[in-house]
């Protein structure tokens, strides 16, 4: 029990709900009732939940604006869609899942590549410029896809094998754990923290021994790993895949359920992702006929009142009053026990790492403040 | 970094144990096929889905299609019905994204949907065709001309299909005689890519031919492709009337005047294009479509009267008579069952309505409407009607 | 040869259009130092503001005036309402939210004209011929445009107060505020050049290519934005620079039968090459960092 109370339940809690999620979709993917509507929104969910977490990896830790992930996602679901239906043609009395599982693995591992690849210029490049190349390279490979002459499809898509919708979902969770899984280990090693690093300042970085250079080509790499799977998974979501999903509009998507999840929280991203994926889903299906031209209306205006309200330095009082985590500690309060040592190692993603040197020189030190030099012993005297 | 790598590669090697032994318990029953799943048990009125584009680039395709059905069902109920049962029209938005289609789909189907139009453009559709197979939902698409729609057998078109278009227009190029020709293309569009790849298959060998394409239609400035077409006296166009009005104003007098710009079924509503004078093009505009939007009498005037008078001359095209024909041809061919016997409630499913729908498109069904006369359905799906070449505008002699 | 010529010509005039859009979007990102994305469909709201006054008076002149006014505006409202409670927080917020403008105004132009394309033929020139070559006036017009309001912009930054105030904020905002300068004020006449430069950009790209659609500056956009990238953002002559490589390179992937389907393809790749050998574009300043 004691054991129990130990554990750093922060660390765990996006595994406990996840987890749960996906034994409550096993149990439904063997009673095999599961509505369409639902497999198709727990798959996407499942989906969106990979590329929002990978990304986040890119965005929020390592601190650059990458505006090209579905691109890896593309390259996933091409490469590994071909894969699947070339195993499935040749043989065919190979299972469909073991295939599923090389068409993953491959589909990743190209992906992957690609992430190395890009990641070479982002040593070169900062900011806004490497938005574009990641743009860039984005539209790059889409067109490539789009245009293969017969080799990955025609204009009308690729012919990927599906699987059974009822287990869908739940497989795309298994990866959603696999995902976080992946990431929350990197970001809570040392490497994670090295990471950071980076994003904060990189020449402090690089001054303190780090190597820059291996850190950005991994994160992108594995950002890209992730990517290349979600998009393996999309790929058996579908009938036939085509080049125009995974359009430059489909990577700002997923920017926008980063930054709405908050930078460089993962757990931020997962909720993001449940709740932008929600309401498109919702609004996408109850809005019809001459109600559909709300649907864009309705987003926007959510979209652009949640940054606000979130961002706005304006509303910072409001927002540390009213808000959620505020109203769990009000309600669970722990009472203050000063003899126990409180470890705040779990936060360590959430403290500015950046030395303010305005805040450090305008403290004025007190008589008796811990920051203040030691009297010598003739003055105590 | 190692230890990253060991932790999250047995991980990996666990998923796939997983995964696999998930697949020796999974049932791979993939169809599912209940047939009577009880959505439909509490309709009062017969349901008909479509999804299409209904907002984004391609909406105005998607809006022709809604207004279209939502006219001819409006007509069907104030006449009573299918004996005195009305219709009633389900129209999710697509934004001609196949990825958007699985949840349209599941959205309708739940609602109740008995019997569907597809969706109205030919990549989604290839999608809807996979999911309405699982359920065995019969659908009449009015546009999706992609070769493919129709390959399952619950799965119709009213349209011609691509590689039929593009054969038919080959034959007609190959009977002028021509030695040098023009192809104008949209590249990254399957319903463009697929006639032309028919097209090229097709023509005589030795007929020289000049191409230019494009990917974007909005605003894009063709002035590039027109210099490719500069001397050609027939230039081929299997695009959409959009593209291809914009090329044509601003192709005006660069290609030459007795030039013949040749289009298909994409061409339809091109004269009705908002602030495009058709007149003031030298060259000469033909196509090869099952509708005229500039028909002076008959049923397709009867259309173009009535869709003008209700949504006004802007989404005017062959989408919306191809909609409108769909809905009455279903209704027919639910009519024609029920007199001819079969049992057709308000509840019936959605899987025992396309046994016996199917069963009347594969029968000696026919349907005359504003696309054409005594239209029939091949084994496949494909429609067979008569393609008409409709002269929208002669050249002007100079 | 001709033909090399005549290619390059279209080039232009495809270049002269981005170079236009490239302008508004630079200016923006130097001073107020955030990528707009709802730039394109300020053109969009421009473009359908001629129209409507084109189609009402029959004379676009009077069409882009009053658009003029009126995109300067919606600047200036966007900036106030959805930007400027976000001044001081991440810039990537503010991204967030011009994309979340970008939609608000495309659905609204879907709402309120509807889903069909509009086209509004303004006069035509026709074309002039020099040396052999017949060069459309429409081209000429756009490019000597852009390089008026370029020169224009570039003297205005460089020699009135409010340009050099203009330079001081995106120089450093904060020092500028000590100095007396209002940075709000500052940022707002920002903006309401920027909307200004994408009124002009809509009328040019409607009077080319007749086409006013909700969705006609999104592409043009993206596209503008890579042409400012590639010149070096921030710059104006960059800008103008940017934007006419885009439309050359462009012409001639068109003019070959086997690059044309991957034309955009083809302008990302020049794109990214430029910036691997240049990473701050072509006539960027090189950014020092300090310690």
């Amino acid at each position: 029990m004691k054991a129990l109370m130990n554990i750093k339940w922060k660390h765990y809690i996006n595994y406990v709900v996840v987890g749960a999620f996906t034994i409550y979709l096993a149990y439904m993917a063997f009673a095999g009732d599961m509505p369409r509507s639902q497999t198709t929104l727990y798959t996407d969910i499942g989906v969106t939940i990979i590329l929002a977490v990978s990304l986040s990896m890119v965005v929020g830790f390592l601190g650059e604006l990458s505006l090209g992930h579905a691109g890896f996602m593309c390259v996933g679901a091409y490469v590994g869609g071909k894969l699947a239906a070339t195993f499935t043609e040749m043989f065919t009395d190979l299972n469909e899942y073991i295939i599923f599982v090389i068409a993953l693995t491959v589909g990743g591992l190209a992906a992957m590549l690609c992430g190395f690849i890009i990641g070479l210029p982002a040593l070169r490049l900062r900011g806004d410029y490497l938005a574009i190349v990641t743009l860039a390279f984005g539209e790059i490979v889409r067109i490539i896809f789009l245009n293969s002459g017969g080799v990955f499809g025609d204009q009308s898509g690729m012919k990927t094998p599906r699987l059974d919708r009822q287990i869908l979902p739940f497989i795309s969770f298994i990866l959603v754990l696999v995902t976080l899984f992946v990431t929350q280990n990197i970001i809570r090693s040392k490497h994670g923290r090295a990471i950071t690093a980076i994003r904060d300042s990189e020449i402090a970085a690089k001054a303190t021994g780090i190597n820059v250079t291996k850190y950005k080509l991994m994160v992108f790499a594995i950002a890209a790993l992730f990517a290349g799977i979600a998009g393996v998974l999309s790929s058996y979501t579908e009938n036939k895949i085509q080049a125009a999903t995974y359009d430059y509009n489909y990577s700002i998507e997923m920017l926008v359920i980063v930054v709405l999840g908050g930078m460089g929280s993962i757990n931020g991203a997962i909720v993001a992702s449940v709740l932008i994926t929600y309401i498109n889903n919702v609004l996408q299906t109850q809005l019809q006929g001459n109600m559909a031209v709300l649907k864009n209306l309705i987003y926007a205006i959510v979209l652009i009142v949640i940054v606000i309200y979130n961002n706005a330095p304006a509303l910072k009082g409001f927002r540390e009053t009213y808000n959620i985590k505020n109203l769990f500690s009000k309600i669970f309060a722990k009472k203050h026990d000063p003899s126990k040592v409180h470890d705040d190692e779990a936060k360590w993603d959430r403290v500015p790492t950046k030395i303010d040197i305005d805040e450090v020189l305008s403290v004025d030190i007190q008589t008796g403040s811990p920051y203040a030099p030691d009297k010598s012993e003739k003055e105590k005297n | 970094m190692k230890s990253v790598f060991k932790k999250a590669l047995a991980l990996f090697c666990a998923v796939c144990l997983l995964l696999t032994f998930a697949a020796c318990g999974g049932n791979s029953d993939k169809t599912g096929n209940s047939g009577n799943d009880g959505y439909t048990a509490d309709n009062t009125t017969f349901k008909i889905g479509m999804s299409g584009p209904l907002t984004g680039d391609s909406a105005v395709y998607g809006v022709a299609v809604k207004n279209a059905a939502q006219m001819a069902i409006d007509e069907i109920n104030e006449a009573g019905g299918l004996d005195g049962v009305k219709f009633e029209l389900l129209a999710y938005d697509d934004v001609h994204d196949a990825t958007k289609v699985e949840a349209n789909y599941a959205a309708m189907y739940e609602a109740g949907m008995q019997l569907s139009l597809g969706c109205v453009t030919s990549n989604p559709c290839l999608e809807f065709s996979a999911f309405s197979a699982d359920d065995n939902v019969f659908f009449l698409t009015p546009s999706a001309s992609n070769d493919d729609v129709p390959a399952e057998d619950n799965a119709y078109q009213m349209c011609f299909a691509d590689g039929n278009q593009g054969k038919v227009a080959a034959d007609f190029v190959n009977g002028l005689g021509l030695d040098k020709i023009g192809i104008f293309y949209k590249s990254d569009d399957s319903y463009s890519k697929g006639i032309y790849d028919q097209f090229k298959a097709n023509i005589n060998k030795d007929l020289d031919t000049v191409e230019a394409s494009f990917t974007d239609a909005n605003a894009t400035d063709f002035t590039q492709q027109i210099s490719t077409l500069k001397g050609c006296s027939f230039i081929f166009m299997p695009i959409y009337y959009d593209p291809a009005a914009l090329f044509m104003m601003q192709a005006k007098d660069d290609v030459v005047a007795n030039a013949t710009y040749y289009g298909c079924d994409g061409f339809d509503g091109i004269e009705s294009a908002k602030g495009f004078d058709i007149n003031s093009i030298p060259q000469e505009v033909t196509m090869l479509s099952h509708f005229n939007s500039k028909a002076t009498e008959g049923t397709a005037a009867d259309f173009v009267k009535k869709y003008t008078e209700k949504f006004g001359k802007e989404t005017l095209n062959q989408f919306g008579a191809s909609a409108y024909d769909c809905v009455y041809a279903l209704f027919n061919a639910m009519k024609a069952a029920k007199d001819a016997g079969e049992e057709i409630d308000v509840t019936i499913s959605a899987s025992d309505l396309c046994e016996i729908l199917k069963e009347q498109f594969q029968g000696d069904f026919s349907y005359s409407g504003v696309t054409g006369n005594d239209i029939t359905w091949d084994e496949t799906g494909y429609v067979s009607k008569e393609a008409v070449k409709y002269v929208i505008k002669a050249a002007s002699e100079k | 040869m001709e033909q090399i010529i005549t290619t390059l010509i279209n080039g232009l005039s495809a270049g002269g259009t981005y170079a236009m859009i490239a302008l508004g979007y630079t200016m923006v990102y130097g001073i107020a130092k955030m990528l707009n994305f709802a730039h394109g469909d300020v053109i969009m709201v421009g473009a359908y503001t001629i129209f409507i006054f084109f189609t009402m008076l029959g004379n676009p002149l009077i069409g882009l005036l009053i658009a003029v006014v009126l995109c300067m505006l919606l600047g200036i409202t966007i900036e106030r309402l959805a930007y400027r409670p976000l001044r001081g927080a991440s810039p990537l917020a503010v991204l967030i939210t011009a994309i979340g403008v970008s939609y608000l105004l495309q659905a609204l132009a879907q709402i309120v004209f509807g889903a069909d394309i509009k086209r509004p033929v303004f006069f035509d020139f026709g074309k002039i011929s020099v040396f052999g070559l017949s060069i459309a006036v429409s081209t000429l017009i756009t490019l000597i445009a852009s390089a008026i309001i370029m020169v224009v912009l570039s003297l205005f930054v460089k020699y009135t107060r409010t340009g050099r105030a203009m330079i001081a904020v995106s120089e450093d905002r904060g020092a500028a505020e000590l100095m007396g300068i209002s940075v709000n004020k500052i940022i707002v006449i920002t903006f309401a050049i920027g909307s200004a430069l994408a009124a002009v950009a809509g009328f040019f790209m409607i009077w080319k290519a007749p086409s006013v659609s909700p969705t006609l500056g999104a592409l043009p956009g993206i596209k503008a934005f890579a042409a400012a990238v590639i010149g070096g953002i921030g710059s104006l002559p960059g800008a103008m620079l940017g934007g006419i490589l885009m439309g050359i390179v462009g012409a001639f992937s068109n003019s070959f039968e086997f690059t044309a389907p991957y034309t955009d393809a083809i302008v990302f790749a020049v794109l990214i090459l430029i910036l691997l050998v240049r990473p701050s574009g072509l006539l960027g300043k090189k950014r020092r960092e300090k310690v």
